[in-house]
């Protein structure tokens, strides 16, 4: 009786927890899915009930085809590199060498950079007149390259500065779960004469999965909601060609005052981060191993 | 005792949940505990809110400004300054019906602004409105919704060495085919004719602004005005304005960075005179005058379609202030606007603009612009709207924007989408109001 009571009044502590969820999160997404069945522009006090015509049109619309191809190059490529990369940094650093904090450190700086100011420091390193990167390519002789103009050019250079800046999470993720696996394991297996790199993908792999998974589906959530740099960089031009759906849905609220139609739009991205998160989670959960 | 805490923190956390979230309290007198008396301690506690959305030296006089009219009477403004968020700021705030007291309309006081607003034809500045822009701010049911400070005036800004080098007289440029004409010497001597500073589309929307109204509207006897405003227009008849920017782009007027280059770029390269022509207003002259303060610049009128037609300019407002109709604090505000209407400090807020002042009691001092601002101004050249305030509905500036950019970047089959795209943009935001 006495634990009960005392369960009670540890739940009571959730409370304000679930306020701030219910008001901030689940408000809003009730509202989102009301206002994406109107054609509301934004900040009228009138509007009128479309059924479910904005979410034929999102099917229907080439541009958000455009910036659902951009979303998955931008989540997908990013994991990719930040996983690949911030592993290697990872296996390097946990070997002990002179300077190895202040490596780690540099590694991990700009992920103290709010992401919108990254994408401005890097316009002055692609821009095309007085770009740092073309400076270095008159230097050999070189004709200038206008980075940006492409919309294929642009995604890629964005998903590339993405990984680049958020590699050192995934590089303290997996330097963690480095350190978490015994050394027995390494010595047992240099006894039978397993090679470095058959004990890197029979053992640190395996046991790293845990870490991986972390590190994939936070990447993945990152990249699949990637918003700042390609508003520094391009703000989703030339025409709608490097949007992600994260900007393409306040382009249409604010912008093209489709308002309705970009909440149907954000219920769709919503639908497609938690699909694609959930099959990574499942993927990883399946193929981990406890040591 | 534990249990005791625990419900005591409990109740403190929701508590201070709610406080959070409580309304704020109201600023008039008896809420706040100090004890009030008469009408001057009344008013001294009022805070009026102030939305704008200009930057630069501007944004320091009006804070000057605003700080001599507290000081002078009471009245507290806290002004905030968005710059170029102020779109997504302002639909945020009236889609919660929150406005501020008071607001600058970057040119929606009419098409937008107009049922959030306090009519202010009972005021005295109203009869000192400058002609050239009175119509422009005044609504289908004769209200004027603001005071405008300044007046809007764009129209092609230039640099007169790079004209002179490459031997263009800019008032023989009458008609498009003379700009191209101009653009064709220009860019035999090596310098770009036109610059864009794409990487924000808003320099694409820009192009239809001028070059549209020129095409279908600014003919008295033969235009297509009544079309666009009941939606009868035929798009198809779009494809001509398409065509001239693809044309330019194909002749290689624009710069190389046309969809990726900054507004502080494109000010550079102008005052630099590495390019010719910017379709903008005097801001960019402004600008450029900054890193090139002896650059020779000028404003040309926007040429007709052939010599049957006008050149013109765009008018409109700029600096413009109105009220909210259901501001708490209209009377306050009111004493506000009748501050900023003096001749004296609309003048002073007009020359740090370096716009020609909006009430023709105050004289704007706009340095070297002042005798283009003159000449534009003449009766020979017509003075129009912006084409996508008078004609399209609300939202579809980004529209022509991004259609812009497409045909910019060479993409195959880009009129045709535009074409489509303005069709179905236009009956969508139509259905909308």
């Amino acid at each position: 009786m006495m634990k009960k009571r005392n369960k009670n009044i540890i739940n009571l502590f959730y409370v304000p927890a679930l306020i701030l969820f219910s008001v901030f999160v689940i408000y809003p997404f009730i509202e989102g899915i009301r206002i994406s069945f109107t054609n509301w522009n934004g900040y009228s006090q009138n509007y009128t009930y479309v059924g479910v015509k904005n979410y034929i049109q999102l099917f229907q619309d080439k541009n958000v085809r455009t910036a659902l191809i951009n979303t998955l190059i931008y989540g997908v490529g990013s994991t990719f590199l930040q996983n690949v990369i911030g592993l290697l940094y990872a296996v390097f650093l946990d070997s002990k060498f002179r300077g190895r904090m202040l490596v780690r450190t540099i590694i991990y700086l700009p992920v103290m950079i709010a992401p919108l100011v990254m994408g401005y420091i890097m316009y002055f390193l692609v821009q095309y007149d007085n770009g740092a990167i073309n400076d270095i390519l008159a230097v050999f002789g070189r004709q200038p390259v206008d980075w940006m103009n492409n919309g294929s050019r642009a995604v890629i250079i964005m998903t590339l500065i993405n990984s680049l800046q958020f590699v050192g999470i995934s590089m303290v993720i997996y330097m963690a779960g480095l350190q978490g696996i015994p050394g027995v394991y390494y010595e047992a297996a240099a006894i039978d004469g397993v090679s470095g790199f058959q004990a890197f993908r029979s053992i640190t792999l395996p046991l790293l999965t845990p870490a991986i998974t972390s590190a994939v589906v936070i990447n993945l959530i990152g990249g699949l909601k990637l918003f700042d740099i390609i508003m520094a960089l391009t703000m989703g031009g030339p025409g709608y060609s490097s949007h992600s759906l994260s900007t393409l849905i306040t382009n249409q609220y604010f912008r093209a005052q489709n308002a309705g139609y970009s909440a149907a739009m954000g219920i769709g991205t919503f639908l497609l981060i938690m699909f694609i998160s959930n099959v990574t989670m499942r993927y990883f959960d399946k193929k981990e191993v406890y040591s | 005792m534990k249990k005791l805490l625990s419900v005591l923190l409990s109740a403190a956390l929701i508590g201070g949940l709610c406080a959070g979230c409580s309304k704020a309290p109201k600023e008039e007198g008896g809420d706040s505990g100090i004890e009030v008396s008469g009408e001057e301690s009344e008013k001294s506690k009022t805070t009026l809110t102030f939305v704008q959305h200009m930057s630069g030296v501007i944004t320091d006089e009006l804070q000057a400004v605003l700080d001599e009219f507290e000081a002078e009477t009471g009245i507290a403004v806290e002004m905030s300054s968005p710059g170029s968020d102020i779109e997504e700021v302002m639909k945020t705030r009236m889609a919660s019906n929150t406005l501020p007291d008071l607001w600058t309309t970057h040119g929606w006081s009419v098409a937008r602004y107009g049922e959030y607003l306090r009519p202010m034809n009972d005021q005295d500045f109203v009869e000192h409105i400058v002609p050239s822009i009175k119509d422009l701010i005044t609504g289908p049911d004769g209200n004027i919704y603001v005071l405008p400070i300044d007046a809007d005036i764009c129209g092609i800004s230039y640099n007169a060495e790079v004209l002179e080098d490459a031997d263009v007289e800019p008032e023989s440029i009458l008609t498009w085919e003379d700009f191209e004409a101009a653009c064709d010497k220009i860019k035999a001597i090596g310098k770009t004719p036109l610059f864009f500073d794409g990487k924000d589309p808003l320099a694409f929307g820009q192009f239809f602004d001028f070059v549209a109204p020129t095409l279908y509207t600014n003919n008295d006897d033969i235009n297509r005005r009544e079309e666009f405003l009941d939606g009868s227009f035929d798009w198809k008849d779009w494809r001509e304005v398409c065509e001239i920017l693809e044309r330019w782009t194909k002749k290689g007027y624009l710069n190389t960075d046309a969809l990726t280059a900054d507004y502080a770029t494109a000010c550079q390269a102008l005052g630099k005179g590495d390019a010719a022509f910017m379709l903008r207003n005097a801001n960019v002259i402004v600008e450029a005058w900054t890193t090139s303060p002896d650059a020779r610049l000028g404003i040309l009128p926007i040429p007709g379609k052939d010599s049957d037609n006008p050149r013109c300019i765009i008018g409109g407002e700029r600096l413009a202030v109105g009220i909210w109709k259901d501001s708490p604090h209209q009377e306050e505000a009111l004493q506000l606007i009748e501050y900023l209407a003096q001749p004296e400090v609309c003048a002073r807020l007009a020359t740090a603009a370096g716009m020609p002042a909006g009430l023709d009691n105050a004289e704007s001092d706009t340095g070297k612009l002042a005798p283009y601002y003159e000449r534009v101004m003449s009766d020979d050249i017509l003075t129009i709207p912006y084409f996508d305030r008078e004609y399209l509905p609300s939202g579809m500036w980004d529209d022509l924007c991004v259609t812009g950019a497409n045909i910019v970047a060479g993409n195959s089959g880009a009129i045709d989408e535009t074409i489509e795209q303005m069709r179905q943009s236009y009956e969508t935001k139509k259905a909308q109001q």
